[in-house]
């Protein structure tokens, strides 16, 4: 077989033959698109049932509105008014649900009736006043203060209801076909005497406090229905008592009804514009694709090339991780002497050598006959080699250095040519002694 | 199936025309979805076009040795046995101690060809290196997707201890030359083997005058001795758990291989016979009977494949492990380490056993940075390490010399210089005629 990047054309059954020892048909480790479906089928399966009986969930518990506004058209949790709304498309009245002023004034007609509920206040005087002349009949649920100075300046608000049962009592006729609604709401006051021409009260709790007042408009002569309590129009309370019966009597009369349930697009505008005003169209799809274009990048970076290759590695240890080790500890535990020990019966064996009397000889002896060669006092040999304690880091550096000037000298004594004591007290300038390199015997 | 970087410029262009054509979000948005989704359809239409890397087949042609620090080359054929041309990438998965270096290769393979891709292994540790896998990529016409596969292709090659104590063998082979035909001056030993008979010149030994042979003829004859020959050598290597230590950057197990191949060399050239054993535990390899070249080949062969294991050598069933190798005396050579007295003990106990038997050489490899550590002096750390370093020589010397009173031989140098001190102890005790 040659080594040649050639490029033969042979068929492949021709191939196969060629190469000695070759393996015909190569299997392959990856699996295919079929397989690995057919192996993480279970998987697939268990995911799509759990996400189907999520979905399932959710559409029965209609979680997705249980957080909707409160008295929406369009809501179908306990605090919503949807019930109320379908009723009354199913009694032929047109209801449309507004969202701001401009919507109600388009959809308001001659015989209109509106709802509002400005639960957050976004009305402002102006566009109340605007609103209560809008309509025939307006209904205007849980008025707040700016509300009632803007549609019925007398009327005050009354406080809870304290009273057991509410009766109608009045001469309103949707009221009086309610009869009664749930106890226990908030009330409005109108001024005592019932000497304003303009207002009625119905549902009274006290003599000057009443759970519906109406209000007829002295210029337009459009009336205006306050109910305090916006308890009685949501989904869980509108079949107690009375209540549907006042909701249908207020609102049904006319062909069509405008919910309007003030929202932020209300509010005037104030100050520069914003920033989303300001940037152009394309901004946010190119953030989109930059966002895909990452993500590609991330998928094509880590993209494996095959499988991880694995492999055993050996243990290494380095030998002289002991030594060290225990270096370490003399270190830490100050062992001054006991470093110096070891020093020293390594100096006193190849001083031994040196002199000639063998790695047993008595320390005595090996004392005496260095003293000799290097002519040196042997008490003064005895203090280097046994005698002096080291109490300090200095001192045990002093006597290593006089160890191995000590051992320098010894060296130069025996050394052919040189007498005993003739070079007693050689300064420490010479090479160290050769290290055991081989410790062979001889 | 991988996108390639072509995908993710092509991706990216799409800012292009958003900014130039999306004017309002809505627009722009649309314009975004237009542009994915010809992105897309143009990716899938190049995975659907490119070649199946499935249909490649594949073979091996590997050398089934090399020694350690040498390249070879691994030879792969790659056949598209599909109906498309492949154009791609092909990655040959090697351990990556075997040195493959940059293993991905650009291939482009017609239908129904083969093409060769080459690969340079320098592998840089011993033992067997393998390669179980081929992954190939295939990229597609316009290079935006690719579709990947791997398939099984094993292959393996045996990486061999390097044997650099080779270049002392010459020396060695002519020191033992020089043994032969010597007369025996004083080195006459029990196993000296009598050669032949020779004239005497003037300086040879009196001593080996052979009186008799002399009276036969009129010249004065001496006796020649050769080295005794058909000794037997056993090399017994100790796997266990210190053969892991690093020593100056090799670890004791492979300096004990430089050390017992140059022993093995050297033995077969003189004539002796030798068996190799490899132990902790277990029998982790085993060389016997073999001679010449084979010996040697057969030995690297075992010794690839042996890591030092991380358990106590079981120095209790050496000597029987000796037994079943011989029952005749014979030079028994233990590499090992000679360390503290309480690591020793194992070995210190069966000593005895051995030598009553057998002639027995007990080679350790000395640290040299310890003996570098014991002269240095410089500051307060140098002195403490100093001193852990005498103290590490002075329990080498003490456990050598309890081994020497046991009637063993000690052998104790550098890594580098142990192959070479064994060698030389070898051939002292041949000269010496106590094989």
């Amino acid at each position: 077989m040659s080594a040649t990047l050639g490029s033969q054309t042979d068929a492949p059954a021709h191939v196969g033959g060629a190469a000695a020892g070759a393996v015909g048909g190569t299997t392959v480790a990856t699996p295919t698109l079929r397989a690995l479906l057919a192996r993480s089928s279970f998987w697939v399966i268990a995911a799509a049932c759990i996400l189907a009986v999520a979905i399932v969930a959710v559409l029965v518990s209609g979680g997705s509105q249980a957080a909707g506004r409160a008295l929406a058209g369009d809501n179908v949790a306990p605090t919503g008014s949807m019930a109320l709304v379908e009723v009354l498309r199913q009694q032929g009245v047109t209801v449309t649900l507004a969202s701001s002023l401009a919507e109600v004034r388009a959809a308001v007609g001659t015989d209109s009736t509106v709802f509002l509920y400005d639960e957050n206040s976004y009305l402002d005087q102006t566009q109340l006043s605007e609103l209560g002349d809008l309509a025939a009949h307006t209904v205007v649920v849980a008025p707040d203060f700016l509300t009632l100075q803007a549609l019925a300046p007398t009327v005050g608000f009354g406080g809870v209801s304290e009273s057991d049962i509410l009766a109608a009592d009045c001469s309103v006729p949707a009221a009086n076909r309610a009869e009664a609604l749930s106890p226990g709401g908030d009330t409005l006051s109108i001024p005592s005497g019932s000497a304003h021409p303009l207002l009625t009260g119905c549902f009274a709790s006290g003599t000057t406090t009443f759970s519906l007042v109406q209000v007829q408009n002295d210029t337009t002569g459009g009336i205006i229905s306050l109910v305090p309590d916006a308890r009685l129009f949501n989904n869980e309370n509108i079949a107690d008592y009375g209540n549907a019966a006042l909701a249908l009597g207020l609102l049904g009369p006319s062909d069509s009804l405008v919910w309007y349930l003030p929202t932020l697009a209300d509010l005037p505008r104030t100050g520069p514009p914003s920033l989303a005003e300001l940037t152009p169209g394309w901004v946010t799809p190119v953030l989109v694709l930059l966002m895909l274009v990452a993500v590609a990048a991330a998928i094509w970076r880590a993209a494996r090339f095959g499988p991880l290759v694995a492999e055993n590695l050996p243990v290494t240890v380095k030998a002289s991780e002991t030594m060290e080790g225990r270096a370490r500890l003399y270190a830490r535990s100050n062992a001054r002497l006991r470093a110096l020990d070891a020093l020293r019966v390594g100096a006193v064996q190849r001083l031994a050598l040196a002199v000639g009397l063998g790695r047993l000889a008595h320390l005595e002896e090996v004392i005496g006959s260095v003293a000799h060669f290097t002519g040196r006092a042997p008490d003064e040999v005895r203090r280097v080699l046994v005698g002096a304690i080291p109490e300090s880091d200095a001192q045990l550096m002093a006597l290593s250095d006089a160890l191995q000037a000590l051992e320098h000298a010894t060296g130069q004594a025996v050394r052919p040519g040189s007498a005993p004591a003739a070079r007693a007290s050689t300064s420490v300038s010479g090479e160290l002694p050769p290290p055991p390199a081989e410790r062979m015997d001889p | 199936m991988t996108l390639s970087g072509r995908f993710v410029l092509l991706l990216a262009l799409g800012v292009v025309p958003i900014v130039l054509f999306g004017l309002d979000p809505v627009t722009a948005t649309g314009v975004l979805v237009l542009w994915l989704l010809l992105v897309f359809v143009l990716g899938g239409l190049d995975l659907a076009l490119a070649a199946s890397p499935r249909a490649v087949t594949v073979e091996r042609m590997l050398p089934a040795r090399v020694r350690l620090g040498e390249s070879v080359t691994s030879e792969l054929y790659l056949t598209n046995t599909g109906r498309r041309r492949l154009v791609g990438v092909v990655r040959d998965a090697w351990q990556p101690s075997a040195g493959a270096g940059r293993n991905r290769s650009r291939v482009v393979i017609p239908s129904g060809e083969r093409r060769l891709v080459s690969l340079t292994l320098t592998p840089f540790r011993r033992g067997e290196r393998r390669v179980e896998q081929v992954t190939v990529r295939s990229r597609g016409p316009l290079g935006l997707w690719n579709r990947q596969a791997t398939l099984n292709a094993p292959g393996r090659i045996r990486v061999l201890p390097p044997f650099h104590a080779r270049k002392h063998l010459p020396s060695r082979i002519t020191r033992l030359k020089e043994l032969d035909g010597r007369t025996s001056v004083m080195v006459r030993g029990p196993g000296t083997e009598f050669d032949s008979l020779r004239e005497y010149v003037r300086g040879d030994d009196v001593r080996s005058i052979d009186w008799r042979a002399t009276a036969r003829r009129n010249d004065v004859m001496v006796r020649t001795w050769r080295p005794e020959r058909d000794r037997r050598v056993v090399i017994l290597l100790d796997t266990g758990r210190t053969s892991a230590a690093r020593v100056d950057n090799e670890p004791r197990l492979d300096t004990a291989f430089e050390a017992s191949l140059l022993l093995a060399a050297l033995t077969s050239v003189a004539g002796d016979r030798v068996d190799f054993l490899a132990f902790d535990r277990r029998v982790r390899g085993r060389v016997q009977g073999a001679s010449g070249a084979a010996l040697l080949s057969q030995m690297v062969d075992s010794m690839a494949l042996i890591e030092p294991e991380l358990i106590e050598m079981d120095w209790a069933a050496v000597p029987g492990q000796v037994r079943s190798i011989t029952s005749q005396h014979a030079l028994v050579v233990v590499l090992t380490s000679v360390d503290a007295a309480g690591a020793s003990t194992g070995l210190l106990s069966v000593l005895p056993q051995l030598t009553k038997r057998h002639t027995v050489v007990v080679a350790s490899v000395l640290d040299p940075a310890t003996v570098l550590a014991a002269a240095a002096r410089g500051g307060r750390d140098e002195i403490y390490r100093a001193a852990a370093a005498e103290r590490a020589l002075l329990d080498v010397a003490r456990v050598s010399a309890a081994i020497r009173r046991l009637g063993a031989d000690v052998v104790t140098a550098s890594p580098a210089q142990l192959p070479p001190a064994l060698a030389d102890r070898y051939i002292a005790l041949k000269a010496a005629g106590r094989l």
